[in-house]
Order: structure tokens, then C-alpha cells, then sequence
């Protein structure tokens, strides 16, 4: 704690003093590595617009998440009476995360979100890997059809679709119930996943499934145990994408579920926590960079996955 | 397939598997997009509402009442121009962030994840963040200007303290299109970077003999042959963008006024809000002809720039 | 004066020795094929001339000039690349006037001036017909055509080709080999040719480099590299079948399997080694018989004779017969680094 006091307090010289040294080091070990020549401070002059260029965008990028984890941490008194949002006056404190976890339905949502993320990834895993590799493999010109018929399905907003939904959602009994989240997200998620996954099958060299033919195995058996087993890095980036898209949706959570203990963290963070027009700023930002730290390092992991998916899956097969 | 006896082996055989693996997938598909879909038109044709759940048919009566009300026209009209504006940015900042970030460089890792981050977070988590950063009373930003001199008794901006981001019909939109540019620059980032890395190396390599520099190289090489992938991350992008009710809906609800109010946003406090499903149906049925036209002529020109 | 001196030329890649110590004088106006195994490094050797690679030791000069630390486009170099890397989005004309409009500035070319340089160098490669088409559009030999059109518009020190023949067929190659080979004699360009095709070495090279493991194991002409290897390595890894190498004491000795014949068709016997040799198998090639056996005494090793099928000998499967090589066409080895060993110095190094 008083450590963490510290760092607050002196966020922002730290963070300055943090890139700063950063920076020496590098060129510290250029210069140790190729030595102080001429040629190499030109070269690292050339190279610091460059980073600088980076750094800004950085900085925009940021911004919000530097303010919410400042902020988390913020009295009342600090963050409302003549506000200073840069540093800290009062010492910082834990209380408002404290709240966020046991006296707001924090947990629940995040519960909530879970559950449904699972079951959505597993039923879309079941409806795509299949699909994808027929996409990829076994289909010739109306296979291709369907592909794109796919991804035309996939630019289709949920905005034009969520009236109708709603009414087939309550005609089944399933409002207020996050099942009803369950049903409904494969419709964007099954044809992203056979997307990206139909790109990863075209990656495993066909002679492989060939040769398991010609060992004894028929096609579904060659699916299950060749290009599955070799596919998985790429499975698991799908996995990890669909399960995030679950989590990012907004509009259908917001429609179809109207109870605070059933509703997912997109939803019940910005509509629950948000008591009329009283904002706990502190917990709602809290609750945001909570998500969004994990998220972004998954996203991170598995970029450059997600980046070859996507360039084998634009190539014609 | 019904009156043709299965073949022998029916596992061996590509169409039957083919079949067999696609048919699940396409069902599902079918079943939970194009059953709403269609729903979607015929709610838009009657007098439907969430009290009175009867779909009696009033032809073209919610398209007409939609079309000729001066809310939904102003509504039309600001998410075209916010799709329109927030995709010249977009473009731009992902153009040079995919060649930022095709390059090697110290500190790439964890630059690449800051730089993620806005399209990681969930949109509705990173818009409270933006919510508090464009407080009408407690924004940082002003703050920031205030201590500067551009608010405040004497500013160069304004004489008040703050700049009321969310509450003035100008700042707002600006606000609104600038969080969207925020928040959509990775993604379409990400697709322009698939598209540089699949640039052959070789190609690259004899640009470099043949004597261009990093901007002929560029401008010459690089974009052109990543035009085709330019196009599907701006289809995807304006696509996600019009449909987007998510970041206005945090923000301002549509507010001041109508000025950020969007047809997403606007279709779901007609419908679902307000009760009034048939209307509902028809205000957002007004953007699918557009939004089909719109991916009809991406994917024509991406297939006609790949085609070259 | 050469016109590319390469000296202590090092590249590591990680623990990797790509690359790793070569000395190499390129004279003007040859034709010089670098030769090897894949993975012996004269891709990253090519690619170091070019500037595509910065080494980790050692120097280059092209023109006198140290281009070590210059970017490709100083160096006054251009290459062709296996792929042949034509831009797929510009036609024959624009692709072929890259390099003129990349380098404008420095080398001072107008608009009428770069049109011109590019028709009469497609003319001189007969494609000025397909000037308008894309790289799509064109065969196999066409692409390589224009390749190395837009090689050799900026009229080059030294053009560096990387495999460029391999993405043809068989017939086509050796056509196009015929017209290279014409087409750098006409032009009096230097040229760097890499390869692990000794056939197209051969056929190619005023001289030709061996590379192994990243150094040179031998610089010569294709007779002199063929007649008179300098060591095990270059020895077995020209000709085809490749040469039969048998352990003696303390050395090893080595003849090919064209000059290993039957006794009776030797014309000096009393200056040839001669071998008992069975035979296992003969297969008929048309021209000639290449026959499998073992030589007496090593019994260990597979052997391999190339007899002209003109000959009348008949040799019988499983027969015994007596064989007969050249004292000159005996090459011998060390034992332990492979080096060529002199006869006359055989009995001093053992």
C-alpha cells in the first residue's frame, strides 16, 4: 500500500523517468554494442522521429486508461473539490475498488460474462471447425458461395437485427435469461471463427491429410487427427477472439436482459453502476481498466496469429 | 441427395463431408440471422408494439411516417456524416500505424499493446473513460487547457472553465468522431498490417536494388499492392461505425438535442424504449439497402483491384 | 583492377554462420557462377553484394568504390530474383522503368529519355511487343525476360542473378541459359550468378566459385574446378555420378567413374592402377553402361563405372573382372580434412 501510495504520487515523474531510462538504456547499449562512431549517433538521431512518432501515438492511445487507473485510486474529496485530475492531494486509497467488488453486482457480471463467453465458444467451436474446413478443403464453387454469403451475413449489424430478436427471445421464454445471449451470439461469432479458422486449415499442407487417407484413414478421420492436432495454435487464437467478441458485445445484452444479476459485464458495468445521474466515477473506472488490461494482453498474444489468419483466409483456396 | 444412393464410402467422399460439415454451421447462420431479417421486414410493415404483439399489416405506413419525421432525417444524415469523416482518419492513422508496426524496433511489444488497447477494452468500458475525460465539470482535458490558458477567465478558447465536450451540438460530434477514431484505428490497423506482411519479401528486396527509397517504396509498391485488403478493412470498418449505437449511447444518448443521435441508437429508443417495435424495425431497415450497397461496391473493387 | 573485391566477408546469423569468411575477386566482364549445396551461404553472400544484408565482418568494393555500408541503391548493382519479384501491379513498361524513375535524380533521366532506354532494352530482349501486359499475363520465360530487362536498363557494374532459371521447365531452361550466356557476352556486363545447379555452372561460368558451409572451397574454370578439385568436398560434389572415393591408409583416393574402365580397353596399362572389381548390377543408359560393384578390398563401399555402351565388353552380373584407372585420374585425399594431396607428396604426408 505504501508503495502503491508512492508510485501514485508521483505518477507521472516516474512514468517520465521510466521511458527516459529506457531510452538511455538502448542507446547506452547501442553505442556499447557498435560503438560511439559517428555513423551511430547519426543512425540513432535518424531513428528518434520515428519513436517519437510511436510515443505520440501511444499517448493517445492510453490516455483514458492512464486517467482510469489514476482515478481508481482517488478520495472523494480529491477527485471532486477543486479537481486536480494529475495528482493525488489525499492519499490514495482502496476503498472505492473495495465497493466495486462487494457491494456492486461487479462479480455477477463478471460471472455472468464468463458463463456466456464459454458456452458461446464451445457451441461456436462445434458449428465452425467443421464448417471452416469444408470452406477450406472440401467444397468447390458453392462452397465458396456460402463463404461469402457468410461474411455478408457477418456485416450484417446487430442494430437491424436486435427488434426482431427481441420478440423471438421473449416468445421463447428466454428475456432476462443470459441463455438467451447464448443462443444469439453465434450468429456473429460462428461466421468470424470460420473465417479466421478456414484460413489456418488452408495453412496445413494438403499432402499431409493425403497421406493420412492413404494410411488407412477416411476424411472425418483425417480432419480429427491431422489438420485438428496442427490447426491448434490457430484454434486457440479463435477461441480467444470469439470468447473477446462475446465479451465486447453491447446490444443485445442491453435489450434482451432488463435484470441487474443476469446482465454481462458490457452491459452492467455503464447501465448498473450508474445510479440515475450519480456516477461512482471511481468504481466505474476501475471496473473498465480491470477488463481492459487482461483483453489487451490476449489481444497482444495472439495478434500475430489472428493477422496470419487473416491473410491465408483472404487467399482465394 | 435424396434420390441418389449415398456413394459406398460415404466418410471418403469430399461432397458428402462437405456437406455433412457445412450444413450445422449454415443452418444455425440462416436460422438466427435471415428468420430476424425477414422478421425485421415484416414488423417494418405492421403496427406491431411490445403491449400489442399483433402483427396487423399496415403497408407502407411506419416507412412513410419514418421518412417524412425531421428527427429520423437529421439522424440519417449524422451517421452518414460521422461514418463518412471518422473513415478518412482512420484510414490515414492505420496507414502509417500497419507501417509502424511492419518495422522492428525496440519496444514494439509493448508499444503494440498500448496501442491495442483501445480496441481490446470492451466499447462500452473504454466510453466510460472517455465519459470522465469529457466531463462537462471534471474533464482533464480541460483541465489541462485551463492550466495552459486556453480556458479560463483570460482563455484563448473560451472564457469559461471548461469546454462542455458532450453538451455543445459542435463539440460533440467532434467528440463522438474522435472516440470513434480512437477506438476503430487498431482494427482496421490490424488488417492493413495482414496485408503488408503479405507483401513477398522479394518484391520489397527488389525495390530496394532497383533504387527506391522508403517513399517510392511506399507509395509506388506497397500501397498499391495492399489497395485490395485497404478496401475490406474500410468496408469493415464503416460497417461496424454505422451500425455502432454502443459509443453514443455512453456518451450522450444521443444528445445535445439530436446532434450524436445515430440510427442505431435511434431505432433502439424507438423500438424497444419507447415500445413502438414496428417503427423500430423500419428506421433500421432504412440503413440495410445502403449498407448492401456499400459491400456490394467494396467487394466489386477488391476483387477487381486483385484481379489486375 | 577487379570490379567487386570482397574480403573477410563474414555473416552470422544468430550462432548461424551463414557466411563466414570469404575472399572473392569479381573481374570485369565475366561471368561468374557462385556454386553450392542450399544452405551453403551464397544466397547471403549475393545478398551482402546487392546491400540487402549488412555483414557482421569484412568489406566490399565495387568500382574501386568501399560500398560496405551503402545502401543497395548507391552500389550500382542490380539483381534478378528467383521469383523474379516483377511488381504485379504495373505493366511490362512501368516495371522495366522502376529503377530509371527510382534513380532519376542521380542519374538524370527525362521522361523522353527513360522511354526510350526502356524500349531498347525490351527490344534487345525481344519484349517490346509486350510492353502494355501485366506480369500476369506473361509466360514463364517472358517474366524472366523482363526481369532481366529491368535488371539491366540502369546499365549496371554488376548484375547479380539469384537462381533465376530455376522457375522454368527443363526444355525452357536450357534454352534460356544459351541466350543469358549470349546476352552478357553481347553486353560485356559482369555478372554473379547463384546456383546450386552444377549443369547450369558449368554451361555458364567463365569461372565458377564452390561454396560449402559458408567459405569457398574452390575459384576456377569449370574444366579446372572439374579436372583438378582441390579438395574432397568440390571433388564429390561436381559430376554425375559423382566421383568414387575409396579409403587407403592413412589417405583417401578418389576417381571418377567415367575414367574407371575395363582393363582391356586401357591403351597404357603399365600407367594405371589396375582393380579387381564384381559386379553387382549394370544399368543401360543408351550412350552408356553405369555399372554398380565393388572394388577388391573394399568391399564396404558402392562403386560406380560409366562405360560407353559403344565398347564391346560384356560384363556379366556377379562376374569378377579387372578394371583399370589412369595414374593421373587418381586424385588423392587427406584422411582427416579432405584436402587434395599431390602423388608425388603422398609418401611425405603419410
Amino acid at each position: 500500500m505504501a508503495l502503491l501510495a508512492w508510485i501514485l504520487h508521483n505518477f507521472w515523474s516516474l512514468l517520465v523517468a521510466c521511458l527516459l531510462a529506457l531510452v538511455g538504456l538502448r542507446i547506452v547499449w547501442r553505442i556499447h554494442k557498435y560503438g560511439a562512431t559517428r555513423d551511430e549517433l547519426a543512425y540513432i538521431l535518424r531513428r528518434s522521429p520515428f519513436y517519437l512518432l510511436v510515443l505520440t501515438f501511444c499517448f493517445f492511445a492510453a490516455a483514458p486508461f492512464l486517467i482510469m487507473f489514476m482515478h481508481t485510486f482517488k478520495t472523494d474529496g480529491d477527485l471532486y473539490r477543486r479537481p486536480q485530475p494529475f495528482v493525488f492531494r489525499q492519499d490514495p486509497t482502496l476503498e472505492h475498488l473495495d465497493a466495486l467488488f462487494n457491494n456492486t453486482a461487479y462479480l455477477e457480471f463478471i460471472r455472468n460474462s464468463v458463463v456466456v463467453g464459454i458456452a458461446v465458444v464451445i457451441i461456436t467451436l462445434v458449428l465452425s471447425l467443421p464448417a471452416a474446413y469444408a470452406l477450406a478443403r472440401l467444397t468447390g464453387r458453392w462452397g465458396e458461395r456460402a463463404a461469402i454469403l457468410m461474411f455478408l451475413v457477418y456485416l450484417v449489424p446487430p442494430t437491424l437485427l436486435f427488434i426482431p430478436m427481441f420478440r423471438i427471445v421473449v416468445l421463447l421464454g428466454l428475456k432476462d435469461d443470459p441463455m438467451s445471449l447464448i443462443v444469439v451470439y453465434p450468429s456473429f461469432t460462428v461466421p468470424f471463427s470460420m473465417w479466421l479458422l478456414s484460413g489456418f486449415f488452408k495453412a496445413v499442407p494438403p499432402e499431409l491429410e493425403e497421406a493420412a487417407l492413404v494410411d488407412g484413414y477416411n476424411r472425418v478421420e483425417a480432419f480429427l487427427r491431422v489438420v485438428l492436432p496442427l490447426s491448434l495454435p490457430g484454434i486457440i487464437s479463435t477461441i480467444v477472439f470469439t470468447f473477446t467478441l462475446t465479451l465486447h458485445e453491447f446490444i443485445y445484452g442491453l435489450v434482451f436482459i432488463a435484470d441487474t444479476s443476469q446482465r454481462t459485464l458490457s452491459v452492467g458495468v455503464p447501465t448498473e453502476l450508474i445510479l440515475g445521474d450519480v456516477y461512482f466515477w471511481q468504481p466505474l473506472l476501475a471496473a473498465a481498466l480491470i477488463i481492459a488490461i487482461p483483453v489487451g494482453l490476449a489481444y497482444n498474444l495472439f495478434l500475430d496469429s489472428l493477422v496470419q489468419g487473416f491473410t491465408m483466409g483472404a487467399v482465394k483456396g | 441427395m435424396s434420390r441418389r444412393a449415398l456413394p459406398a464410402f460415404p466418410f471418403d467422399n469430399r461432397r458428402v463431408v462437405g456437406i455433412l460439415f457445412l450444413t450445422p454451421a449454415l443452418l444455425y447462420i440462416l436460422l438466427l440471422v435471415g428468420f430476424p431479417f425477414l422478421l425485421a421486414i415484416a414488423f417494418g410493415f405492421s403496427d406491431v408494439t411490445v403491449g400489442d404483439t399483433d402483427l396487423n399489416f399496415v403497408g407502407l405506413q411506419n416507412y412513410m411516417a419514418v421518412w417524412e419525421n425531421d428527427v429520423f432525417r437529421q439522424v440519417f444524415e449524422t451517421t452518414i456524416r460521422f461514418t463518412l469523416i471518422s473513415q478518412v482518419f482512420i484510414l490515414i492513422f492505420a496507414n502509417i500505424l500497419a507501417i509502424i508496426f511492419t518495422q522492428d524496433f525496440t519496444g514494439k511489444w509493448f508499444a503494440r499493446f498500448i496501442f491495442i488497447l483501445p480496441w481490446a477494452t470492451p466499447v462500452s468500458l473504454a466510453m466510460i473513460g472517455w465519459l470522465w475525460m469529457l466531463d462537462t465539470k471534471y474533464s482533464p482535458i480541460d483541465y489541462l487547457l485551463l492550466q495552459t490558458g486556453f480556458l479560463g477567465p483570460d482563455g484563448i478558447l473560451s472564457n469559461n472553465r471548461n469546454l462542455f465536450w458532450l453538451a455543445t451540438p459542435d463539440l460533440s460530434q467532434i467528440s463522438v468522431i474522435f472516440v470513434q477514431v480512437w477506438r476503430m484505428t487498431p482494427l482496421a490497423t490490424v488488417i492493413l498490417m495482414a496485408g503488408l506482411s503479405s507483401i513477398p519479401t522479394d518484391i520489397l528486396d527488389q525495390a530496394e536494388v532497383d533504387g527506391a527509397r522508403f517513399m517510392r517504396a511506399l507509395l509506388q509498391i506497397k500501397l498499391p499492392l495492399i489497395l485490395p485488403i485497404m478496401v475490406i478493412a474500410l468496408l469493415f470498418s464503416m460497417i461496424t461505425m454505422f451500425g455502432d449505437m454502443t459509443v453514443v449511447y455512453v456518451l450522450t444518448r444521443g444528445g445535445p438535442v439530436d446532434y450524436t443521435r445515430v440510427l442505431g441508437l435511434y431505432s433502439f429508443q424507438v423500438g424497444i424504449e419507447g415500445g413502438n417495435l414496428a417503427q423500430g424495425a423500419a428506421i433500421s431497415l432504412f440503413a440495410f439497402p445502403l449498407l448492401l450497397a456499400m459491400a456490394i461496391f467494396m467487394l466489386r473493387t477488391a476483387s477487381r483491384a486483385e484481379v489486375q | 583492377m577487379s570490379i567487386v573485391q570482397v574480403t573477410g566477408l563474414r555473416k552470422y546469423f544468430d550462432a548461424v554462420r551463414a557466411v563466414d569468411g570469404v575472399d572473392l575477386a569479381i573481374e570485369q566482364g565475366e561471368f561468374l557462377v557462385i556454386l553450392g549445396p542450399s544452405g551453403c551461404g551464397k544466397t547471403t553472400l549475393m545478398r551482402m553484394i546487392a546491400g540487402l544484408e549488412k555483414p557482421t565482418a569484412g568489406k566490399i568494393h565495387i568500382g574501386g568504390e568501399d560500398v560496405t555500408d551503402l545502401p543497395p541503391r548507391k552500389r550500382g548493382v542490380s539483381m534478378v530474383f528467383q521469383s523474379y519479384a516483377l511488381y504485379p501491379h504495373m505493366n511490362v513498361f512501368n516495371n522495366i522503368a522502376f529503377p530509371l524513375r527510382a534513380q532519376r535524380r542521380e542519374l538524370k533521366f527525362d521522361k523522353r529519355a527513360i522511354r526510350e532506354k526502356v524500349e531498347n532494352t525490351a527490344r534487345l530482349l525481344e519484349i517490346d511487343m509486350l510492353l502494355d501486359r501485366r506480369p500476369r499475363q506473361l509466360s514463364g520465360g517472358q517474366r524472366q525476360r523482363v526481369a532481366i530487362a529491368r535488371a539491366m536498363v540502369t546499365k549496371p557494374a554488376v548484375l547479380l542473378l539469384d537462381e533465376p532459371l530455376s522457375n522454368l521447365d527443363a526444355k525452357l531452361r536450357a534454352n534460356a541459359r544459351d541466350e543469358l550466356k549470349d546476352f552478357q557476352r553481347s553486353s560485356d556486363i559482369t555478372a554473379v550468378f547463384v546456383t546450386h545447379d552444377q549443369i547450369e555452372a558449368m554451361g555458364l561460368g567463365d569461372r565458377i566459385v564452390v561454396m560449402s558451409e559458408g567459405k569457398i572451397q574452390q575459384i576456377g574454370s569449370p574444366q579446372h574446378i572439374y579436372d583438378d578439385p582441390a579438395n574432397e568436398f568440390v571433388a564429390t560434389f561436381l559430376g554425375s555420378p559423382s566421383m568414387n572415393i575409396l579409403s587407403s591408409d592413412g589417405f583417401r583416393f578418389g576417381f571418377r567413374p567415367e575414367h574407371f574402365l575395363p582393363k582391356t580397353l586401357n591403351d597404357n596399362p603399365d600407367n594405371a592402377r589396375i582393380l579387381q572389381y564384381y559386379v553387382k548390377r549394370v544399368e543401360y543408359l543408351g550412350s552408356d553402361r553405369l555399372v554398380y560393384g565393388y572394388v577388391h578390398g573394399h568391399e564396404d563401399k558402392l562403386t560406380l563405372a560409366k562405360v560407353p555402351s559403344n565398347v564391346r565388353v560384356s560384363l556379366d552380373i556377379e562376374g569378377d573382372y579387372e578394371f583399370a584407372v589412369h595414374n593421373s585420374d587418381i586424385k588423392y585425399f587427406d584422411a582427416v580434412n579432405g584436402r587434395r594431396i599431390e602423388q608425388q607428396n603422398l609418401a611425405r604426408a603419410l
